[in-house]
């Protein structure tokens, strides 16, 4: 029981279930302050509807998911726990392709979300200084005012991950933050994500293995919608149902 | 301050010149109709007086249409109801003001009411023998109506083509409504026969270029408010929950209240236009809240180019100056041609005729999209979102 | 209630005008009508209608029914009499016991038989005694009919000499009806009457609970109490026949609903597509089925009973080929791009309404229903009409096809291929463009062969489509898209939910009600009745 009030994010037995179809089966999780996770596993494994359940997207049908200790996320939506301190970056990289990069992150800066706040919303210097630091540490400072639909595939990624920034969240769930990347890029999104590690929690979904390598954290493998095995990345993948479902093919 | 800095936020060159030229509108034409010799060249007669203010309610309600559709990507096939809202609102105002001097010469009653053998004034009737309360109605009913819906449909997630169903729905629900004779609208036959508006004579040539001049500034002032919406922070917002609506959730933001303020704006706007068309047209009836109508707004603005502020109008004029000329000329080919118009403009312009301009425009004068990248006021990003895209 | 019962004395003229004459009896019967010229007052006339009522001949039917209707004249000149049933100044003529025509004479040469409402009683008695012997059961029947709906006390003995030879159940029924009805009015014993309220209570139809209940305002004692309790349990059994008819009347809007939303139940529902022209292909079929019927009646008029099938085949092929060229030339541009297939496809709509009004004009056009679909049968207190059951037992054969070409053919199953994963089914060598042409041509074929359909029991004008359009969408959606049992299920449940609120609610405020109540539906269940549900349906 400690563990639910000391840690970031605490899962235990949830479950749920598409038309008879288990997407997550009795999936237990701990995520203590401050950490970054890896989450490995095949096709279908359940990763993402696990990053759904997390940030209020689908509603588990059974199962405790709390965050920071005592906050019930099974009762909150998708803005209430934004606004709580869960940032996430989708698989497929989500950006506003209408808007400015700038805007891009004006828009998912930390501030108030109510109508009248963004009507009336006037842009301060802290605000100012805080986009130009984020547009720096994403390197797309030079595309500033460039429209977001026009950045390449991995750009997008960059300023997925930028906007996540921007929020502050306490918890960063990044899906696959490297795919469709060149291994330079490839390279760099690691070092940022370990940079963003640093005053963060991060969870991170990826196939990639060199790159889960190169994070060098506690990695989680899921099967079938649980955890198959748990531990340092050379453990997970010496464990022999590790190798029989995903790795040794 | 904070207002104004709002609505300066808006005021962009080209919204400026907008503005400018509705207002020049406003004063000229009431000036040539009423003190220029008829046979001078540049008269306007008393029919085109009241076929132009038309034409500015029309654009007013396409502007309001944009505003949702265009910014927000609802499309609304329901607009035509809370024009017809408004329009009904400004008409039992009208109605009370006839008086005694209806057919059935009733002090209090309207004919037909009087016609139905009804003895007393149903209550929501009353206090539209007041202006004022008329002119809260004419807000407060179609806005109310929005808020409601929106309330329901935006929380429980409908969105796309399911929104524009039940948009459509929602109004040809108030259309078999109103055609009841026992709702008290007048039935069939609508609201009609009206005498004077704020006791003017609505029929005197002065009255009508006043009505006119009323439709141009509220359509100037709506340009001014749909400007300093889109232009700001939360204008925004509305374009990244047109395009990526769950991600603004993911964001912290609360899309459907996004779209619940854009919606009922947008409904208040239509029926103002519907309070200003109705004295000019001299009569509402439930015919206005068929969903062909909605439909029709629509095109309005799509051939204008929606997410742009000066397409709507432009569209809406266009398309109904097209309207009174063929049904003029040709009138068996009308509904060809406001057929073939839907398809052609979604097939070959999707942008409309502002959007595809602006376009051609930027191709030819690329240095000019160059961002700037040094500049750290708020100026540049400004003039950056002066001019939204259209929806992809 | 006269001016009905003259209706039904005229069919029955009509009716024994045709009905077989015993021709060795003619010159007696004729002899026994000639009688009429020299009739002096009312009561000779009276006398001579009971003679003619007592030869039992059904032949006589039509002069007695003449001559209640004032039209039985004699010449002047020589005291012959005719049926004149035409005014003005040369009257036509015609033989009072054939009906044959015989020369005209002018107005001054004939004299009118006249009658009065007494005269007339006896008459109707007259007659309904005489057509009760009628060879032809629909003759006794209408006769029973008459004598049901009009209760006298002085056909009883006709009536049950007539119901002791009955043979035909249907007409034996409105006997004892009409037997009952004359009893209770009659001065017969408490126990007759006991019996004859006993009877119209298990007849139970709206008939009798009528005139019943004149019957119990004028009662007393014993009788009233008795017939009190019968009105109630009449009236109870009543109440569940107008339930069971309105389930009728419910499940037949139902079966108007679901031919008017299965096709789009397909475009939209499967291939996702919102065609708002979907309601002009309905239109194309009904306007189909026009033509057909047009050439049918110009130039084989004998083949008339067979222009539905006929038109059947036509209307899918017509309104399949305009669903294709829609398909081709608009909707393939705007895959993936509802909102404006909406827009270019209403914009269609408009082009096709106008081409038709263009064509045809905007009035209704007359579409005649084939022998074999007129008329209604009952059901204990429930009337069906043929034209309504075809429709149902047609809607559902259209489903059950529509059902097995989508689970069992290789199209069904390439359309589903399609529709859930595009690429994969083009990279597993299916060719997607011919498979979605096929599924819009199939969709709006079968919007066309539901015009044929409601081409029965709607006006055939230029706007039949656009009075369908919502209601389908409204039917598609709430049945879930995507799901042809949700739209079989949705259909059926709107038209009886509509059906049940018209009567508290009128027509119109129902139909707002049922409107309301969808939209409501869909904000709390956006995905419809029968929805699916996972991942891949958020995205």
């Amino acid at each position: 029981m400690t563990d639910k009030t000391n840690s970031l994010l605490y899962l235990d037995g949830v479950s749920v279930s598409f038309d008879g179809f288990k997407a997550i089966n009795n999936l237990s999780l701990v995520l203590q302050q401050g950490e970054m996770r890896a989450i490995i596993g095949p096709n279908g494994a359940g990763k993402t509807t696990m990053m759904d359940i997390m940030t209020g997207k689908t509603r588990p049908d059974t199962g405790d998911v709390i965050f920071d200790g005592e906050i019930d996320l099974t009762s909150h939506d998708e803005a209430d726990i934004a606004t709580m301190g869960i940032g996430r970056k989708f698989q497929k990289p989500t950006v506003f392709e209408g808007h400015t990069v700038e805007d891009n992150i004006a828009l998912a800066l930390a501030g108030s979300r109510g109508i009248m706040a963004t009507l009336f919303h006037r842009r301060s210097e802290a605000g100012e200084g805080r986009i130009r630091q984020i547009l720096d540490t994403i390197r797309l400072s030079h595309l500033r005012g460039n429209t977001a639909g026009n950045l390449s595939h991995g750009q997008k990624q960059w300023l997925e991950i930028g906007m996540l920034l921007a929020q502050d969240p306490k918890l960063l769930l990044v899906d696959e933050p490297v795919a469709g990347m060149t291994d330079s890029e490839t390279e760099a999104t690691a070092s940022l994500l370990r940079d963003i590690a640093e005053d963060h929690s991060v969870i991170v979904v990826e196939h990639d293995m060199g790159f889960v390598r190169e994070l060098d954290v506690k990695v989680t493998c899921l099967h079938e919608g649980s955890v198959l095995s748990e531990g340092s990345l050379d453990h997970v993948s010496a464990d022999p149902k590790v190798i029989e479902v995903y790795l040794g093919r | 301050m904070i207002l104004t800095h709002f609505l300066k936020k808006g005021l962009t060159w080209p919204i400026t010149l907008t503005i400018l030229i509705i207002l020049a509108i406003a004063v000229a034409v009431p000036f040539s109709n009423l003190y220029l010799d008829p046979a001078h060249p540049l008269h306007v007669p008393n029919h085109l007086v009241g076929l132009f203010g038309k034409y500015l309610t029309y654009a007013l309600l396409a502007l309001a249409l944009d505003l949702v559709w265009g910014y927000c990507g609802i499309l609304s096939l329901g607009h035509g109801a809370f024009f017809a809202l408004g329009g009904y609102a400004m008409g039992m105002y009208l109605m009370r003001q006839i008086g005694s001097r209806g057919v059935y010469g009733d002090p209090v009653l309207p004919d037909f009411m009087v016609f139905l053998n009804w003895q007393e004034l149903p209550w929501f009737w009353y206090g539209f023998d007041q202006f004022w309360f008329a002119a809260l109605m004419i807000i407060l009913v179609p806005g109310g109506l929005a808020f409601i819906f929106g309330w329901f449909a935006f929380r429980s997630r409908v969105t796309g083509v399911y929104l524009s169903i039940i948009t459509q729905a929602m109004t040809y629900a108030l259309l078999l409504a109103f055609f009841r004779n026992d709702m008290g609208f007048g039935g069939n036959n609508g609201l009609t026969d009206f005498k004077d508006i704020l006791g003017y004579d609505i029929q005197a040539s002065t009255t009508r270029a006043g009505l006119f001049s009323a439709s141009a500034i509220a359509l100037a002032l709506g340009v001014l408010i749909t400007a300093a919406i889109t232009g700001s922070q939360f204008g925004k917002l509305m374009i990244a929950v047109r395009d990526a609506e769950s991600r603004t959730r993911f964001l912290g933001y609360r899309p459907e209240m996004v779209k619940l303020f854009a919606f009922v704006v947008s409904a208040i706007m239509a029926g103002i236009a519907g309070a200003l068309y109705v004295p000019q047209v001299g009569i509402i009836n439930p015919g206005e809240f068929a969903p062909a109508n909605s439909i029709e707004v629509v095109v309005w603005t799509a051939v204008g180019g929606r997410g742009t502020i000066i397409g709507p109008i432009i569209g809406a004029l266009v398309v109904n100056g097209g309207k009174s000329w063929f049904t003029g000329a040709f009138p068996e080919y009308w509904l060809f041609a406001l057929g073939g118009l839907f398809v052609l403009v979604t097939l070959l312009l999707p942008k409309g005729i502002v959007g595809t301009v602006r376009d051609g425009w930027a191709k030819l004068r690329p240095a000019k999209q160059a961002p700037i990248e040094s500049d750290t006021t708020q100026k540049p990003a400004d003039q950056a979102n002066s001019q939204p895209q259209a929806a992809e | 209630m006269y001016r009905k019962s003259i209706l039904a004395l005229l069919t029955i003229w009509c009716l024994s005008l045709f009905a077989p004459v015993a021709n060795a009896q003619d010159a007696d019967l004729q002899a026994i009508i000639q009688k009429f010229a020299t009739s002096k007052n009312f009561n000779q006339t009276k006398a001579i209608v009971t003679e003619l009522a007592e030869t039992g001949d059904a032949s006589v039917a039509g002069v007695l029914n003449a001559l209640s209707d004032g039209s039985v004249y004699f010449r002047k000149s020589d005291n012959q009499v005719f049926v004149v049933p035409g005014s003005g100044k040369t009257l036509e003529l015609f033989d009072p016991l054939t009906g044959e025509a015989a020369g005209e004479a002018g107005k001054r040469d004939l004299k009118k038989v006249k009658v009065n409402n007494a005269l007339r009683r006896s008459i109707r008695d007259a007659i309904g005694g005489l057509t009760l012997a009628s060879e032809n059961p629909s003759v006794r029947l209408t006769a029973a009919n008459t004598l049901a709906a009009n209760p006298d006390v002085e056909a009883l003995p006709a009536i049950e000499a007539a119901l002791e030879r009955e043979t035909d159940d249907t007409v034996a029924k409105r006997l004892r009806q009409a037997q009952a009805s004359a009893i209770l009015i009659s001065d017969r014993s408490l126990e007759d009457k006991t019996n004859a309220v006993n009877v119209m209570t298990a007849l139970g139809n709206r008939e009798a609970l009528a005139f019943l209940t004149r019957f119990e305002a004028q009662a007393d004692g014993e009788l009233k109490t008795l017939a009190a309790r019968a009105i109630t349990k009449i009236e109870k059994n009543l109440k569940l026949w107008g339930m069971g008819q309105n389930v009728w009347y419910g499940v037949s809007l139902g079966s108007v609903l679901l031919l008017a939303a299965i096709g789009l139940a397909i475009t939209f529902g499967v291939m996702g597509v919102i065609n708002m022209a979907h309601g002009e292909m309905v239109m194309l079929g009904a306007y189909t089925t026009y033509l057909v019927q047009e050439i049918i009646r110009n130039s084989m008029p004998e083949l008339m009973d067979w222009s539905l099938l006929i038109a059947l085949p036509l209307a899918f092929m017509v309104s399949a080929l305009v669903g294709l060229v829609l398909e081709r030339g608009v909707i393939r541009f705007l895959y993936g791009r509802p909102l404006e297939t909406l827009l270019a496809t209403w914009g269609v709509s408009l082009i096709l309404q106008q081409a038709v009004r263009t064509l045809f004009g905007p009035s209704n056009q007359e579409v005649s229903n084939p022998s074999w679909m007129s008329g209604a049968f009952e059901l204990g207190q429930i009337t069906i009409t043929w034209n309504r059951l075809y429709i149902l037992i047609f809607a559902l054969c259209v489903f059950a096809v529509l059902l097995w070409a989508f689970n069992k053919t290789s199209l069904g199953l390439q359309m589903r291929a399609v529709t859930q994963n595009r690429r994969m089914a083009s990279a597993m060598g299916i060719r997607t463009p011919w498979v979605d042409a096929l599924t819009f041509m199939l969709g709006s074929g079968i919007a066309g062969i539901a015009g044929v359909a409601l081409s029965q029991i709607d006006n055939v004008s230029p706007n039949l489509g656009q009075s369908y359009i919502i209601d389908s969408f409204m039917v598609v959606v709430f049945g879930g898209v995507g799901n042809l049992w949700g739209t079989l299920v949705g259909a059926l449940s709107l038209g009886v939910f509509n059906k049940f609120l018209e009567p508290y609610a009128g027509a119109v405020l129902g139909k707002i009600l049922v409107l309301v109540f969808i939209i409501l539906f869909i904000q709390k269940k956006p995905r419809g009745l029968f929805a699916l549900k996972g991942r891949a349906i958020e995205t």
